[in-house]
């Protein structure tokens, strides 16, 4: 069973379970600002923002990126569901380059119904947070 | 002689063709255990949004949302049909594409306005032969669909619902079950139903949950993503479905081999004897002549 101290987090994406362990504590983004999670949190659902995704476990701190979705706190179990999460550690070389380049290609993309607006909206969040995250590295 | 010959002819070519189709199994049978771990590991993501749907039924919120909006009048309907890129894969197609003829029709006598969607080389050729109009053709959908590419398919479809551009989205495809049945079945994609009854089978215990930023928010979040995850899901029920399908098919075509091999290897030995006491008689004969 979950140790008392601990949380129990779960990331998953729909195609699949990318964390699956015990933490001290987590750090991710809601939509409105970001959010801690310790042990004994009140239950929660909320929905998730674009960031990242801070992960305190007995080896020390890691950090992945999330993309929108869910976040749900429950007992100590935490869940997060998310459209698209990844390791930034693992995230190769010359990948800023290449984000930069999706940056720029969302920021020229035509968009007129109001779903193609939100869709170059997020595409730009998106690899404009991501470029700050590995940038900080 | 000629006949020996043109059985061992024969023989070998279905030893060639058995090599095939035994290769073509092990095949099958790899892609479909990968699909099916992909399958495994998507569920994860479907049974969580289930949980969180219950969870918001039970904090007594109208479910409200335009893509659980049923419409009185369903004048425009878009069929969306998943079948194969590759053939030899014994009934998968053929009953999908039965379905969709059962469905064209019933549409056509109610006079609706079809717009079909077709996502593979076989349902492809098949409209092609039955000259159906196809609004859009999709034949990147291996064996692995990608989130992303679902995810793009249906964020389309729900804006067209939204907007009005269609009434109602069915979908046809082979639902995966067990490993021994997967059926060929018609559903509706949107208006999404029974959105709570699905969850049903989440836990049921009800806890006070503090929604962030509110309830609301989270299900206009959530219905598009339960929306998502199910097309996505059928996808990959498609794809372990085509690839058992295939698998049993070649495992078929292996075991009629191997029975054809049997008859024809008889068959040639037969005509080999007979040949050879034909000739021994020839022989015999031609000597008791001289004599």
């Amino acid at each position: 069973m979950i140790d008392v101290n601990m949380l129990q987090l779960t990331v998953v994406t729909p195609e699949t379970t990318l964390l699956n362990e015990q933490v001290l504590s987590v750090r991710f983004p809601l939509e409105d600002g970001e959010i801690g999670i310790l042990p004994d949190h009140a239950p929660m659902v909320g929905r998730l923002g674009i960031g990242e995704l801070i992960v305190t476990s007995s080896a020390g701190k890691r950090s992945y990126f999330v993309d929108g979705g869910f976040a749900q706190v429950k007992g100590n179990a935490v869940t997060l569901l998310t459209n698209d999460a990844r390791d930034l550690a693992s995230m190769p070389a010359g990948s800023a380059a290449r984000l930069e380049e999706a940056f720029q290609e969302a920021l020229n993309r035509k968009a007129r119904t109001p779903g193609e607006i939100q869709a170059r909206q997020h595409d730009m969040d998106r690899n404009r947070k991501l470029q700050a995250l590995l940038s900080q590295k | 002689m000629a006949k020996a010959r043109a059985i061992i002819k024969r023989l070998k070519a279905v030893k060639n063709i058995r090599k095939i189709t035994r290769t073509m199994e092990l095949i099958a049978t790899a892609r479909f255990k990968k699909a099916l771990d992909r399958a495994a590991d998507a569920e994860a993501y479907t049974r969580k949004i289930a949980e969180i749907v219950a969870d918001l039924s039970s904090a007594e919120l109208s479910f409200t949302h335009p893509l659980l909006q049923k419409r009185d009048q369903e004048e425009r309907v878009l069929v969306l049909v998943l079948t194969s890129n590759r053939g030899l894969c014994g009934g998968y197609n053929s009953s999908i594409l039965r379905i969709l003829g059962q469905r064209l029709k019933e549409l056509q006598t109610q006079h609706k306005n079809l717009s079909l969607e077709v996502s593979g080389k076989r349902g492809l050729a098949y409209s092609k032969f039955s000259g159906l109009p196809v609004a859009r053709a999709f034949t990147h959908f291996e064996d692995k669909p990608t989130f992303a590419e679902v995810d793009e398919l249906a964020t389309r479809y729900a804006e067209l619902f939204v907007n009005g551009g269609v009434d109602r989205i069915d979908l046809i495809y082979t639902k995966f079950h067990t490993i021994s049945r997967q059926v060929a079945v018609r559903e509706t994609l949107l208006p999404v139903q029974n959105l709570a009854a699905e969850s049903e089978s989440a836990s049921q215990t009800t806890s006070d949950y503090e929604f962030l930023p509110s309830a609301q928010a989270i299900l206009e979040e959530l219905v598009p993503a339960a929306f998502k995850a199910r097309l996505f899901k059928c996808f990959l029920d498609a794809a372990v479905s085509e690839q058992i399908a295939r698998r049993v098919a070649m495992k078929g075509a292996t075991e009629n081999a191997d029975e054809m091999i049997g008859t024809l290897s008889t068959r040639y030995n037969r005509a080999r004897q007979s040949q050879i006491t034909s000739e021994l008689s020839e022989i015999i004969g031609g000597a008791a002549a001289l004599e």
